[in-house]
């Protein structure tokens, strides 16, 4: 007690001096608005600071289910626009169908099985023909080149990852629009292979590689990758290597796209061969 | 004493006279402003306590405020510069000390003295008035120079007016 007492006697003026000027900062604060907002602002950007870091981690525990909701929204978004505009040349065409001309459609499924470490390796999908999936359909993640389905059963479907010795897509050099044959060398999940670019055209480090849509499965101009490195291999063509786009190590949802003009693109060039 | 007494409070009301009659209208190119109500604070006796320093310092900075409609801004800078004043005192104090029972005046201390007196408790006063005022430290050399430009005004009135003190 004699200590405080002590304390208060020694310190008596700083506390006289504290109180009257917390008195003025009180009359300031009350008495003129532009101070008074300052503060108040003050203070509220210190609550609102917490606030926000708060919902920040609440966001982060429902990032689940916003992303699955997003993905619903983007498929029903993309539906409609694909209705709405139609294909760049559509001028030429002469025929007209009761999709408004729509060419692709799109529908989201996550990955519930996935492998990178074989050489045939393939994913599976949660969605199957029940959902309308049907095989060749494109599957894409992150708007680059994921797989293609092969196989579906009433609500699952099998899908030939791009990583598979297997898959071969035609797939071009947007910067100059040279095609070539797209596949996987078998080596590291983050690279694929592009052949039969003459030597002649000028590849660089950094082009962007993308699908041609010859196939009819993937939409043209589909992201495929970024050329890493090229080097020449025999007489006439380069060899790129070509870093994917997707991750195939955190694949997880992604979008299926189905060409609706498909079969009859198919039955046509059928006639000639 | 109580002569003194009496004489302090004239010239409390002297000067809060001039500052919010004349001074408060000076203007000088919009930004210069004296405030030579500080002299107050300046001539209180040495061995005045503390806590009515203190309390003095308030009530003149609440009666500038109350007479320039700026509720807290003096208030605040007058009592910092009461706090400061015993420091102060003591850190410029003369090698034979301050003779008791008298005031800070510049017939006694001499001319030097008081200057730095006064324009170090000027400049406290003004910088954490001024500073108060706009409230935040975007254009904070714009500000600088209010204070730097508004001292050098107060401290040329506060030793005019020191100097026809002096006179009587």
């Amino acid at each position: 007690m004699r200590n405080l007492l002590n304390f208060l006697a020694r310190f008596s003026n700083t506390i006289i001096f504290l109180f009257l000027e917390g008195v003025a900062l009180y009359m300031l604060a009350t008495g003129n608005h532009y101070h008074n907002a300052r503060i108040g602002n003050t203070v509220r950007g210190i609550t609102r600071g917490l606030e926000g870091r708060i919902s920040n981690g609440r966001s982060y525990l429902n990032l689940r289910e916003v992303n699955e909701k997003l993905l619903a929204e983007n498929v029903a978004l993309r539906n409609r626009l694909g209705r709405v505009i139609k294909p760049e040349n559509s001028y030429f065409s002469s025929y007209t169908d009761t999709l408004f001309n729509q060419k692709y459609i799109f529908a989201s499924a996550e990955v519930v099985n996935n492998s990178v470490n074989r050489q045939k390796n393939f994913f599976t999908l949660n969605r199957g023909a029940r959902q309308g999936i049907k095989v060749d359909m494109a599957v894409t993640s992150e708007n680059g080149v994921a797989g293609v389905i092969v196989g579906c059963s009433e609500n699952y479907s099998i899908a030939m990852s791009l990583i598979n010795v297997d898959f071969k897509l035609s797939a071009r050099i947007r910067a100059n629009g040279y095609f070539g044959s797209l596949n996987w060398d078998g080596h590291n999940y983050q690279y694929a292979v592009l052949n039969e670019i003459p030597q002649h055209v000028s590849v660089n480090v950094g082009d962007t590689i993308e699908a041609t849509g010859y196939s009819a499965i993937f939409p043209e101009g589909t992201l495929i990758g970024t050329i890493s490195e090229y080097e020449k291999v025999g007489g006439d063509f380069y060899k790129i290597k070509v870093l994917l786009v997707s991750d195939f190590k955190k694949l997880h949802f992604v979008e299926i796209i189905g060409d609706l003009k498909k079969t009859e693109k198919l039955d046509l060039e059928k006639l000639f061969q | 004493m109580i002569n003194r007494t009496i004489r302090l409070s004239l010239l409390f009301v002297l000067l809060i006279l001039l500052q919010v009659l004349v001074f408060n209208n000076i203007q000088f190119s919009g930004f210069v402003n004296p405030y030579i109500y500080l002299l107050f604070i300046l001539l209180l006796p040495f061995e005045i306590p503390g806590w009515l320093l203190l309390l003095l310092s308030f009530l003149t900075g609440l009666t500038v405020d109350l007479f320039s409609l700026s509720p807290g801004m003096h208030t605040f800078a007058t009592v910092l510069a009461g706090f400061v004043r015993p420091n102060i005192l003591r850190i410029i104090s003369p090698r034979d000390g301050y003779e008791s029972g008298s005031g800070p005046s510049m017939q006694a201390y001499g001319f030097r003295w008081f200057f730095i007196y006064t324009a170090l408790i000027v400049l406290i006063h003004h910088t954490s008035l001024f500073y108060i005022e706009v409230f935040r430290f975007q254009d904070f050399f714009r500000t600088m120079f209010r204070v730097i430009m508004s001292s050098v005004f107060s401290l040329a009135f506060i030793l005019l007016f020191e100097f026809s003190r002096k006179g009587k």
